[in-house]
């Protein structure tokens, strides 16, 4: 479904990403993983339409996705989530998601007018229903600033959601979370898939990369070092050597 | 009565002017082009009215269409300009505006008398109003119908899913991009409706003042107009007219006893009320309060 | 044939007037930029300041008929005194990342100040001394005002000083390190507020200096100077690079040059459109200017 071909991203003379070659497949959670500074958060940006690659190009369900602003790649299916909450602090929780329903293919065939309005039952039922799914249905006319840390990740994730992607890509979203929180999280995820959505999960959290994902890729330096199944990564050696500078003892 | 009736001319036309860059602010966008769009207006109206001897009505389509116009050229090139940048682009504008005015020649004989903008000499001669009978009270209602109107607007559109999309605009543009926003038109169409209230105000004031000159359309016009807004607050555009009757009516009208000294009062006031409060008099928080005291119904429920 | 060598003359003898005053527009252009890269906020009140200073040298002149150099010190002082209130009053209480409201600020400020001008001189224009006025040199078919060159010359000489001060002092260095990183310098026990408050005022000497070679190249002081001399330095330091020294530099000589030019063809009228535009095309080509540093401060 995703296609990453030999993309590279090099700011002046740093190789953030280097020639990296990655497939998604459509149904799959793949996990992305590495050390700070391996280039994920860039990957990231690159496949939603933030930057440009420097080299190589993204390949969404069979098409490029070159030269395509955030928005449009939205439009087209690709949502994502920040690694640093973006929220739309001043709005309500209500209004983030009113905000962000709005680029799929039902509503677009709408008329403008009624689209502008953002009115309608239907609508109103449908934020309704994702509110239920994040548990934030008592919190809808809370300003998303004044949520507590762990309901501003749920919004964060909802928002994305919001506009029925086809591939998600979750930006570390269980920093800063506890056991329970990300236990949440993970069903979360899981049922996400149910909905047939893809997921490319980047994060830091080995809890969740490992319980949730079907395969992982490792990162270091800006290219792969590894990619398999979660057990596969576990026992690979180039793998720990990236993260703990020297090979374990055992 | 006719001194207050001035008055409240005035509040009606600043309380629009007000609102054009309240539209922009809104967005993110800081404006100081709106004395532009303003002057545009004002001198697009009188020529119709003046030179092509057309209704007011039409004078007031064509100056909202001229400066929205205008607004919608200019709101591309301020795209690729942001914060402070963007203040100093829209100051140029502003002035670009005035110096063309300040120019502007187009002279015709009627009745036996020479009639139009003369350059630097200003326009003078906008009779419409006393051409057709018209009442220093009418013109005043005339006047606050529009107010009203776009008060009107600019408040349900605030309830619709319109406002929330401007203010996600404002609040993090990378945000509002990456959710679907097509953050582009948003800018655009701000500007462009921003042009087209202070080309209205423009249409109203040279029709109300009867005498244009370039010296009003300046830095400190501009001024005004973004400070409105930015001392009302956010939240809602009684903000923008709670500012508008405070400076006006308050400050400039009220001190008049100080006579030439209320400019240094306004601009001492400027200084103290950025720094006490320099989110605006009634932001987010006083509204909410407000809100929860009033018990106002929210939101959603109005989907 | 005759004609366009007279042409030529004409201009290019405009283009050196110009280039001459314009060392008076490079030195408002630094000032602006100097403080917006000190602190990444525009001071709308610097040029008004800056006139401010030019009317205290004038009432030094005035008073106690002090001499040239006096009326320049003393315009640098009350500039510089004018800076640090400004900084006081406008900047220094406001959250460093709320570029707004010290621009409305500073707005206020610079409103305050004209009036305060105006009710002092009741509103009316006064003569200002102008320095060499008589001298003029004959070079071929061009003519050199003898004020334009010492208007000229001190500029250069402020720019010299100034640039040995950032440079080659500790001041300066601790200004370079505010300016780049204030958290940073904040730690190494640099104080950012009496830091930032020194950089106001150095730039309050520039402006005074700078406020009275106007006035004395022109030969007037008036209240509506401000806001064209206001307008030239930001657009001056904009198409120089907001935060560039060297580019406010050039670009004041630029804009000298270039408006002189259209003067000679266009006229009073219209030369201040021209020069408006020319901001214009470079915010939207070129909106880091010549040499800009980093623009996105929002």
């Amino acid at each position: 479904m995703l296609k990453i071909n030999t993309v590279s991203k090099h700011f002046g003379g740093v190789k953030a990403v280097d020639n990296l070659d990655l497939q998604v497949e459509s149904g799959e959670i793949y996990g992305l993983i590495g050390p700070n500074g391996s280039g994920k958060s860039t990957l990231v940006n690159v496949v939603c339409g933030v930057l440009k690659p420097t080299a190589g190009d993204v390949i969404f369900e069979g098409r490029s996705m070159a030269g395509q602003t955030p928005s449009t790649r939205l439009r087209n299916g690709i949502a994502r989530t920040f690694q640093n909450i973006r929220l739309f602090g001043g709005l309500t929780v209500w209004q983030n998601l009113w905000v962000a329903r709005n680029s799929t293919e039902d509503i677009r065939s709408q008329s403008i007018l009624r689209r502008w309005l953002g009115s309608g039952t239907a609508l109103k039922k449908e934020i309704e229903t994702m509110l239920e799914f994040s548990n934030l249905a008592d919190k809808a006319d809370v300003l998303a600033s004044n949520l507590a840390f762990g309901e501003q990740r749920r919004l964060e994730l909802a928002r994305a959601v919001a506009a029925k992607p086809r591939l998600l890509l979750l930006d570390e979203p269980a920093a800063g979370m506890n056991q329970a929180e990300v236990a949440e999280l993970e069903q979360r995820i899981r049922s996400l898939r149910e909905q047939g959505i893809t997921i490319l999960l980047v994060e830091h959290v080995m809890q969740l990369v490992m319980g949730v994902t079907d395969r992982i890729a490792v990162l270091n330096f800006g290219s792969k070092i590894a990619e398999g199944s979660p057990n596969d990564i576990q026992e690979n050696t180039a793998v720990q050597e990236a993260y703990l500078g020297h090979s374990d003892q055992g | 009565m006719d001194y207050y009736l001035n008055l409240i001319n005035t509040i009606g036309i600043h309380t629009l002017l007000g609102l054009s860059a309240y539209l922009l602010l809104l967005t993110g966008q800081v404006s100081l082009a709106q004395a532009g769009f303003f002057g545009i207006g004002a001198y697009t109206a009188a020529i119709v009215t003046v030179i092509f001897e057309w209704s007011i009505l039409s004078a007031i389509g064509a100056a909202m269409l001229v400066s929205g116009g205008v607004a919608f050229l200019v709101g591309f090139p301020a795209l690729r300009v942001r914060g402070l940048m963007l203040v100093v682009a829209t100051l140029a504008f502003s002035e670009f505006a005035r110096m063309f005015f300040y120019n502007l020649k187009w002279r015709v004989v009627r009745d036996g008398a020479e009639i139009g903008p003369d350059g630097t000499m200003g326009f003078a001669e906008i009779r419409y109003f006393n051409n057709n009978g018209w009442l220093n009270w009418e013109v005043t209602i005339f006047l606050w119908v529009f107010v009203a109107v776009v008060m009107a607007l600019i408040w349900w559109s605030d309830q619709t899913r319109i406002g929330a999309v401007l203010r996600a605009v404002g609040e993090d543009e990378l945000a509002a991009n990456s959710t679907g926003i097509n953050v582009t038109v948003v800018k655009v169409a701000a500007m462009t409706a921003g042009g087209i209230v202070a080309g209205l105000a423009g249409s109203l004031y040279a029709h109300q003042v009867t005498d244009l000159d370039h010296h009003t359309f300046t830095v400190l016009l501009a001024t005004f107009a973004i400070a409105y807004p930015i001392l009302g607050g956010l939240s809602n555009v009684f903000g923008t007219l709670i500012a508008v009757l405070f400076i006006q009516g308050l400050l400039v009208e009220g001190l008049r006893f100080l006579g030439d000294w209320r400019m240094l009062l306004f601009g001492a006031l400027i200084i103290v009320a950025m720094n006490i409060k320099p989110l605006g008099l009634f932001d987010n928080q006083t509204i909410r309060i407000l809100r929860k005291a009033l018990g106002v119904k929210r939101q959603r429920d109005s989907v | 044939m005759e004609d366009f060598w007279y042409e030529v003359v004409e201009v290019s003898q405009s283009i050196a007037d110009g280039l001459l005053f314009g060392s008076t527009y490079a030195l408002i252009g630094i000032g602006f930029t100097l403080i917006f890269g000190a602190m990444g906020k525009l001071n709308m009140a610097y040029a008004a300041a800056a006139l401010g200073g030019a009317y205290a040298g004038l009432a030094g002149f005035v008073l106690i008929k002090a001499p040239l150099v006096l009326v320049f010190g003393i315009s640098a002082i009350a500039t510089a005194a004018l800076g640090y209130a400004i900084y006081f009053t406008c900047f220094r209480f406001i959250p460093v990342n709320n570029h707004l409201a010290s621009l409305m600020a500073s707005v206020g400020a610079l409103f305050f100040i004209d009036e305060v001008v105006v009710h002092v001189t009741r509103g009316s224009p006064l003569t200002f001394p102008s320095m060499f006025g008589d001298v003029y040199f004959e070079l071929g078919p061009y003519g050199i005002r003898g004020d334009l060159v010492f208007v000229f010359i001190i500029g250069l000489i402020s720019t010299g000083v100034l640039l040995y001060i950032l440079f080659r002092t500790r001041l300066g260095l601790a200004t370079r390190a505010v300016a780049q990183q204030d958290i940073a310098a904040r730690l190494c026990g640099i104080g950012v507020h009496s830091t930032n408050s020194v950089t106001f005022a150095i730039a309050g000497v520039l402006g005074g200096i700078a406020g009275a070679m106007t006035a004395a190249a022109v030969g007037v002081l008036s209240p509506v100077m401000t806001v064209p001399l206001t307008v030239k330095g930001i657009i001056v330091a904009v198409i120089g690079g907001l935060g560039s020294i060297p580019g406010a530099i050039i670009a004041g000589l630029f804009v000298g040059g270039f408006e002189n030019v259209i003067l000679y063809f266009r006229g009073i009228d219209e030369r201040d459109m021209y020069v408006v535009a020319l901001l214009f095309v470079f915010l939207v080509f070129r909106p880091n200017g010549l040499f800009g540093t980093a623009i996105t401060r929002d």
